[in-house]
């Protein structure tokens, strides 16, 4: 209460009763129809966002329902002269499965130990260490890749260093909601495991992994995300390949490869078609995705609000 | 902690009491007894850790420790062709002035949303600001380049040149043509930053000014201050750390980005003649110029040095900002 009376100056003339007192309406009236108008008038902020996301999505839409057809998905033609999308759909099928997978090997563990083995300091400099990875610029790690990756271990522009590249992207994400989501578990319900004579094993494994389930899936949802929206670390380590790569070793056509290289192109010509087709069918996996979270994450506050009862 | 008539005042549903902070929360409660079941929980969660120093140690490595000297840090020329300084003030250039445009943007948002508008309503619009930060960067950038710099070549920049001329840095020039009909550079780079920054910073200020406790919100009004009043005096003050932390992580998002920014900035290494004009950044310079270094030894040695300048202010803009939020929160905010 020290701070309310340190922030609120007795000489505001913050009463209402005050200002009529001393007979002076005009000032109540002013002040009172400023905090109104304010009220009328900021959420008009809000369309600064909505605005450009109705914008964008229209614009994807727009761009790309004429000419992106069940047959464009799955011909697999060469991108190149063909409006075919066949061949990059499943490059980049196959490189976010092989990020995501590492991803969640890497990211499961770190989260699980982090919420169950460490001291509080020691977990909130962990925390810290993976918000700071989440903040880092997409081309300095699409750098650190190329050097490591592609140049230093010799493997080329391959879909094994971008799955790694990517990789790095997700990990945070995965380990923040599995960090979170195993220290949400309820105190009682922990207790009571261990209570019963359950070790950090069995907990983990048959308490903890259901309860903290659903959430963990939204991680790796919002991770695949992040993943497939990536351009520079995934051009930088995995460039492009007119056919579906052989081995883990060649270079493979991710979808956002496809809107760098055809945006500047003329209207009408392939390259243009395919940058608008990708960039729809990103916005439409990214937004399904995002719904999917938000469903799985309200269900999951329900189910945790039941576990008390 | 129902709400009591007080809150019929606000117009609205009461701000939610702050989380509360359970005072034995630590985590575990398993006695790991031996030393190796001590050491052994450390190894993965030092993975995010061994990635950045990794990072840097790759980087680090790639330079070669290189020196450029004095050269590096002035602009490119003929003379001198590893310079970036024209790239690292275009990265301020254009992160900056974003910055201070989401700032003001998202605590406008924010305020609206913690205050003016009634719970059910925030609760549909929300996830919309949310969601602009799920959009990939090269789905803006593409966006941009197509439907919004038409605009600011045709509409825009022709009405700042026929109107603003009189301040500095607004008139337009012949050399090099500037602004011209295409429409990229400064105006729409900062444009897209704005964009691409305003969920982070509307978000960490929705979350500060959501944990402001409800009973210094209430004396505010009970001392018959006006929901404004309350919010400048108490709540802004009050959730103060949360928008600084809004402010470094912002221009963290806003300095990093790459491919958006790569797409309409117009990637040319001079110093902007005027507001309009193009430039580089960064983080764009780095993207482009990576494949003509690949037959270039001492170029790559001078992207990997302009990348460890990147990554420091970014590494440090981001740890600062992290920092003033956690002493605030027990949890970090998913997503972001």
């Amino acid at each position: 209460m020290a701070t309310a009376n340190a922030t609120l100056p007795s000489d505001a003339l913050l009463d209402p009763a005050d200002d009529l007192r001393r007979g002076n309406t005009a000032r109540l009236r002013w002040r009172t129809g400023f905090d109104r108008w304010v009220g009328y008038l900021l959420p008009f902020l809000f369309l600064v966002a909505l605005i450009p996301i109705a914008d964008v999505i229209y614009f994807v839409g727009s761009k790309a329902l004429p000419t992106l057809t069940f047959g464009v998905l799955l011909s697999q033609n060469n991108y190149q002269s063909y409006n075919a999308l066949g061949v990059p759909l499943i490059s980049t099928f196959e490189i976010l499965a092989l990020a995501t997978a590492i991803a969640l090997a890497l990211g499961l563990f770190g989260g699980i130990a982090t919420a169950e083995f460490l001291s509080d300091e020691a977990a909130g400099w962990v925390r810290m260490s993976a918000n700071l990875l989440a903040g880092m610029p997409s081309v300095i790690v699409g750098y650190f890749g190329y050097f490591a990756f592609v140049l230093y271990f010799g493997w080329g522009l391959a879909v094994i260093a971008g799955a790694f590249t990517l990789s790095f992207f997700m990990i945070p994400y995965i380990f923040r909601t599995v960090d979170l989501a195993f220290s949400s578990v309820p105190r009682p319900i922990r207790e009571a495991a261990y209570g019963s004579g359950a070790g950090p094993a069995q907990y983990i494994v048959r308490v903890g992994t259901p309860i903290a389930f659903p959430q963990i899936l939204t991680g790796v949802f919002l991770a695949m995300a992040i993943g497939l929206g990536e351009t520079a670390p995934i051009i930088l380590t995995v460039a492009a390949n007119v056919a579906v790569p052989a081995n883990l070793f060649q270079g493979a056509t991710y979808l956002t490869y496809l809107i760098w290289t055809g945006y500047q192109f003329p209207a009408g010509s392939v390259a243009l078609t395919l940058a608008f087709e990708s960039a729809f069918l990103i916005v439409i996996i990214v937004i399904g995705l995002n719904i999917v979270v938000r469903i799985i994450s309200a269900r999951y506050r329900k189910r945790l609000e039941g576990l008390y009862q | 902690m129902s709400p009591t008539p007080a809150d019929s005042d606000t117009g609205r549903e009461p701000l939610p009491a702050p989380a509360p902070v359970a005072a034995d929360e630590s985590p575990g409660g398993t006695p790991t007894k031996t030393w190796i079941g001590r050491i052994v929980p450390f190894i993965p969660a030092l993975i995010p850790a061994a990635i950045i120093a990794a990072i840097a140690w790759t980087l680090l490595n790639a330079s070669g420790f290189y020196n450029f000297g004095w050269g590096f840090w002035l602009p490119a020329s003929a003379t001198n062709q590893y310079g970036v300084l024209v790239e690292i003030v275009g990265s301020f250039l254009t992160a900056v002035p974003a910055l201070f445009l989401s700032m003001v943007l998202g605590l406008g948002i924010a305020i609206a949303s913690t205050v003016y508008l009634p719970r059910f309503i925030t609760r549909f619009l929300d996830p919309f600001v949310d969601l602009l930060a799920g959009i990939p960067s090269v789905v803006y950038g593409i966006w941009a380049f197509v439907v919004i710099a038409p605009i600011f070549g045709t509409i825009i920049n022709p009405w700042a040149v026929a109107h603003l001329s009189f301040i500095p840095g607004f008139a337009p020039s012949t050399i090099p043509p500037s602004p011209t009909t295409a429409g990229t550079g400064l105006p729409l780079a900062i444009m897209v930053l704005t964009l691409m920054a305003l969920p982070i910073t509307t978000l960490l200020i929705r979350d500060a000014l959501r944990s402001i406790p409800r009973d210094l919100w209430e004396s505010g009004l009970a001392l018959g201050a006006t929901r404004w009043e309350v919010m400048r005096r108490v709540g802004l003050r009050h959730g103060s750390r949360g928008i600084l932390s809004a402010a470094f992580l912002g221009f963290g998002r806003a300095i990093g980005e790459t491919v958006a920014v790569a797409m309409v900035i117009g990637l040319d290494g001079r110093f902007p003649v005027n507001v309009y004009d193009v430039t580089d950044t960064m983080a764009a310079y780095m993207f482009e110029s990576l494949d003509a270094a690949f037959s270039h030894p001492i170029l790559l040695k001078n992207l990997a040095e302009l990348a460890l300048v990147l990554l420091a202010i970014t590494f440090v803009v981001n740890l600062v900002g992290r920092r003033l939020v956690s002493h605030i929160y027990a949890e970090e905010v998913p997503g972001i």
